[in-house]
C-alpha cells in the first residue's frame, strides 16, 4: 500500500480547499510562439513588466527579460520540456521573489529558494525581491570592523572589513574556495552570517564543501545557494542575486553578513548564453553590452548601512546598529590572464584582490597568495589593531625577500645585511603557510607574527618553521590561554601585551630546542 | 508570428492613415479583408510564395481574382506590396488595420466561451459591464464549451477574465499539488 503523507489529512486538505481564493481577476495573456533552449518567445502580453514572473501551464514559471514590440522573451525558470507551441502564458504580476530570513540557515537551496538538501520545507516568514537598488550613497557608513578571515596570510596583508567587496582570483584548482570556505569556519562564533553561492560548479564540489561546513560545525551560521552546472542557465544567472538578497536581510537589519559567489565567471558565461538566445547583440568575447552592469548591480548591493538606515528600515525596532554585507566574490582566470575581459571588469568594482598564483601553488605556498598584487583598498581601517601593528614589516620582508630572491640567483656571495634579509623572507614565507580547515583567531596569529617580527625565527631551520609554530600554539594555549582570550576579546596591542609575549616567547624558546 | 506582425505594422499603419484622411475606414477594412483572404486561398498562397511569379504577375493575380471590388488607392497598396513582396503579408495587415480601426471606433471584440446557454438578458448585462470596465463599445461574440463545466472565460485581447468551473479547479489541483 502506498503510504499516506501528513499532508494528506482530510481535515487538512478541506481547509486547504476552503482557503483557497479563487478570484476571476482579469489577466493578461499570451500565446507561446517558439520555445528554444529555455529561452521562449510569447506573442502577446501586452502589460507584461521586465523581470516580471510568467506562469506557463503545468505550473512552470519564467521570468520577461526581452520586452520587444510585438513579442516578448523570457527564459525558463526549470524544466521547459513541457512547454510546446501554442501554449498559453499568463502574467502573474509579481517579480521575482525568493524567501530570506533566518530559517534558510544551515540549508541548501536552489536559485529560487527551494529547499535541496531533503530536509523538509523552509517555511520563510519573509520573501524579498532578487534584483533590488543598491543602498545610496547617504544610507552608507564606511568599513571600518574586520571580517576575520583565519588566514595569516590574508588577515595580515589583505585586511577585510565589513561591507568591504575583495574579489579572490586566480587559476583553476589553486585554491580559491579554500580560502572562502576557511573564512565561512572562521565566522562560527562571530555573529556574520554566511552565504554560500555556488555557480555552475560540479554538484559534486558544492556536496564537498557542504560536508566540509557540516564537519567543521559551520552550517549553522551558513546558507547555501546552488546553482550547479546541469541547472538552467536562467539559474545560473540568478543564483548570485537570490544569494544577495538573503545576505540584505542581515544586513538591513543591523547585523553582519558574509556572502561568497564562486564564482562570478560561470555567471558571466550563463548570462552570455541568455543575451545571446534572446538575440541581443554580442560585444567583446561574445558577452552582451551589460556584463559589467551585471556585475557592478549585484557588487554595489555588499555595503555598510548606517544606523539611520537601519532604523528606518526596521521601524525604529532595530537602534544604533550598523549593517553590513561583505561580499567575496571569486572569478577564475585562464592561465593567470587578468586582462581578460570579465576579470578587469570586477577588478575594477571591487575593492581589492587576493591573486593567487598557479607558480606559488606548485611551489607549495599555500595559501597561494601573491603578496606583491594583492590589495585591500579599505581594509586597512578595519584592521584589528594587535595585526596592524604587528604586521606593517610582513609585506616589507616579503616584497625584499622576491626582489633579492631573484637577483641572488645570480651573486655568488652577498653581503651579511642582504642574507640577514634573504633569510629572513624566506622565513616569513614559510610561515604563512596555512594549512586547509584551521584558521587561527587574532592573538594566535599576533603571537606568530610578533615571533616572526622579532627575529625568534632566525635560529629555526627553515623546514621546521610549521613545527615551530604549532608548538608555539599550544605552549600558549596551555601556558598562557588568559593572555590569548584577552587579545581575542579586545584586539589590543600595548607594551605590556608586547613585554608578555616576549617573556612568554623567551621561555618558549629557552625549553625547547630548535 | 511577431516577425510577420513587425513587417506588417508600417503597410497597416499606411493604409490605415490614408483610410482615415479618405474617410473611407470602413470601404479600406472590407477591402483588404477580401485581399486578405484572396491571399489566403491555397492557390494564391502558392503562386506569392514562389520565386519564379515576378512581382507584376503576382500583383495582377489578386487584383484579378478581387475583381472591381477594389478601389484604385487599394489597387496601388497591392502593385506596392508586391514590388516588395510582401503580398504574403497581407492577412496580418488585415489583421492590424482591424485593430487599429476598433480602435478608433473605441470599439473592442471580446470573446465569450460559455458553459451553458446565455440569454439575452445575460448576454445585455455583461457587455455592459465590460463596456464599463474596458471603456470601449463591445462587440460581444458568444459561444459554448460544456467542458468549462460552469461560468464562463471572457477574451479581449490579451486581457483573460477566467470564471469557469474548470478554471478554479485547475488553480484548487495547483495549489493542492504545491
Amino acid at each position: 500500500m502506498q503510504q499516506l503523507n501528513p499532508s494528506e489529512i482530510s481535515d487538512i486538505i478541506k481547509g486547504r480547499i476552503d482557503n483557497l481564493n479563487v478570484t476571476s481577476e482579469a489577466q493578461n495573456e499570451g500565446t507561446i510562439v517558439s520555445v528554444s533552449d529555455g529561452i521562449i518567445r510569447i506573442h502577446g502580453l501586452a502589460d507584461v513588466m521586465y523581470g516580471e514572473m510568467i506562469e506557463f501551464d503545468g505550473g512552470v514559471y519564467g521570468m520577461a527579460l526581452n520586452l520587444e514590440r510585438d513579442s516578448v522573451g523570457a527564459v525558463v525558470l526549470g524544466d521547459y520540456q513541457s512547454l510546446a507551441e501554442g501554449q498559453k502564458a499568463r502574467c502573474t504580476g509579481r517579480v521575482l521573489e525568493v524567501p530570506v530570513g533566518p530559517e534558510l540557515e544551515g540549508r541548501v537551496v536552489d536559485a529560487l529558494g527551494n529547499p535541496i538538501d531533503g530536509k523538509g520545507p523552509i517555511n520563510a516568514a519573509a520573501t524579498d525581491a532578487i534584483e533590488k537598488v543598491a543602498p545610496g550613497v547617504i544610507a552608507r557608513k564606511s568599513v571600518d570592523q574586520p571580517v576575520q578571515i583565519g588566514l595569516k596570510a590574508v588577515d595580515s596583508m589583505v585586511p577585510i572589513g565589513r561591507g568591504q567587496r575583495e574579489l579572490i582570483i586566480g587559476d583553476r584548482q589553486i585554491g580559491k574556495t579554500a580560502i572562502a570556505v576557511d573564512a565561512i569556519i572562521n565566522q562560527k562564533g562571530s555573529g556574520i552570517k554566511c552565504i554560500y553561492v555556488a555557480v555552475g560548479q560540479k554538484a559534486s564540489s558544492v556536496a564537498a564543501v557542504v560536508r566540509k561546513l557540516e564537519e567543521h560545525g559551520a552550517m549553522e551560521h551558513t546558507i547555501v545557494v546552488a546553482a550547479t552546472a546541469s541547472d538552467p542557465a536562467a539559474m545560473q544567472f540568478l543564483a548570485p542575486f537570490a544569494g544577495c538578497s538573503m545576505g540584505e536581510y542581515y544586513r538591513d537589519r543591523g547585523q553582519d553578513a558574509l556572502i561568497i559567489y564562486d564564482d562570478l565567471t560561470k555567471q558571466a558565461w550563463a548570462y552570455r548564453q541568455i543575451s545571446l538566445l534572446l538575440k541581443r547583440p554580442p560585444g567583446r568575447e561574445a558577452y552582451p553590452g551589460d556584463v559589467f552592469y551585471l556585475h557592478s548591480r549585484l557588487l554595489e548591493r555588499a555595503a555598510r548601512v548606517n544606523a539611520e538606515y537601519v532604523e528606518k528600515f526596521t521601524e525604529g525596532k532595530v537602534k544604533g546598529q550598523t549593517g553590513s554585507l561583505t561580499a567575496l566574490p571569486v572569478i577564475e582566470t585562464q592561465a593567470g590572464d587578468v586582462s581578460a575581459f570579465v576579470p578587469t571588469n570586477v577588478i575594477s568594482i571591487t575593492d581589492g584582490q587576493i591573486f593567487l598564483e598557479a607558480d606559488m601553488f606548485n611551489a607549495g605556498v599555500r595559501p597561494a597568495m601573491n603578496a606583491g598584487i594583492s590589495v585591500s583598498r579599505v581594509g586597512g581601517a578595519a584592521q584589528t589593531k594587535i595585526i596592524k601593528k604587528l604586521s606593517g614589516g610582513i609585506r616589507n620582508a616579503l616584497a625584499q625577500y622576491r626582489e633579492l630572491a631573484a637577483f641572488s640567483q645570480f651573486a655568488s656571495d652577498l653581503d651579511d645585511a642582504t642574507k640577514a634579509q634573504l633569510d629572513h623572507g624566506e622565513r616569513v614565507t614559510e610561515l604563512m603557510k596555512q594549512k586547509q580547515y584551521s584558521p587561527l583567531s587574532v592573538a594566535e596569529m599576533g603571537v606568530v607574527i610578533f615571533a616572526a617580527e622579532k627575529g625568534y625565527l632566525q635560529d629555526v631551520e627553515v623546514s621546521k618553521i610549521g613545527d615551530f609554530e604549532g608548538a608555539l600554539l599550544s605552549y600558549m594555549k596551555a601556558e598562557h590561554g588568559d593572555l590569548i582570550d584577552q587579545i581575542n576579546e579586545s584586539g589590543d596591542y600595548n607594551d605590556d601585551i608586547a613585554a608578555s609575549f616576549k617573556a612568554a616567547l623567551d621561555k618558549f624558546v629557552a625549553t625547547q630546542t630548535w | 508570428m511577431a516577425e510577420l506582425s513587425t513587417l506588417a505594422r508600417p503597410y497597416a499603419k499606411a493604409a490605415f492613415e490614408y483610410a482615415v484622411e479618405a474617410k473611407d475606414v470602413q470601404g479600406w477594412s472590407d477591402s483588404l479583408s477580401l485581399a486578405a483572404s484572396v491571399a489566403q486561398q491555397p492557390a494564391v498562397e502558392k503562386l506569392l510564395s514562389s520565386p519564379s511569379a515576378t512581382a507584376a504577375k503576382q500583383a495582377e493575380a489578386v487584383q484579378n481574382i478581387c475583381g472591381d471590388e477594389l478601389a484604385t488607392a487599394c489597387q496601388n497598396f497591392i502593385s506596392i506590396l508586391s514590388e516588395n513582396r510582401r503580398l504574403q503579408l497581407l492577412p496580418q495587415i488585415s489583421q492590424q488595420f482591424e485593430i487599429m480601426k476598433a480602435n478608433l471606433e473605441k470599439a473592442v471584440d471580446v470573446d465569450v466561451v460559455a458553459a451553458s446557454k446565455l440569454d439575452a438578458a445575460q448576454q445585455k448585462a455583461l457587455s455592459e459591464a465590460l463596456s464599463a470596465k474596458l471603456e470601449r463599445k463591445v462587440n460581444l461574440q458568444v459561444s459554448l464549451d460544456k467542458s468549462l463545466l460552469g461560468g464562463a472565460v471572457i477574451r479581449a485581447g490579451d486581457t483573460v477574465i477566467d470564471g469557469s468551473i474548470r478554471g478554479r479547479l485547475t488553480k484548487l489541483a495547483e495549489s493542492l499539488n504545491s
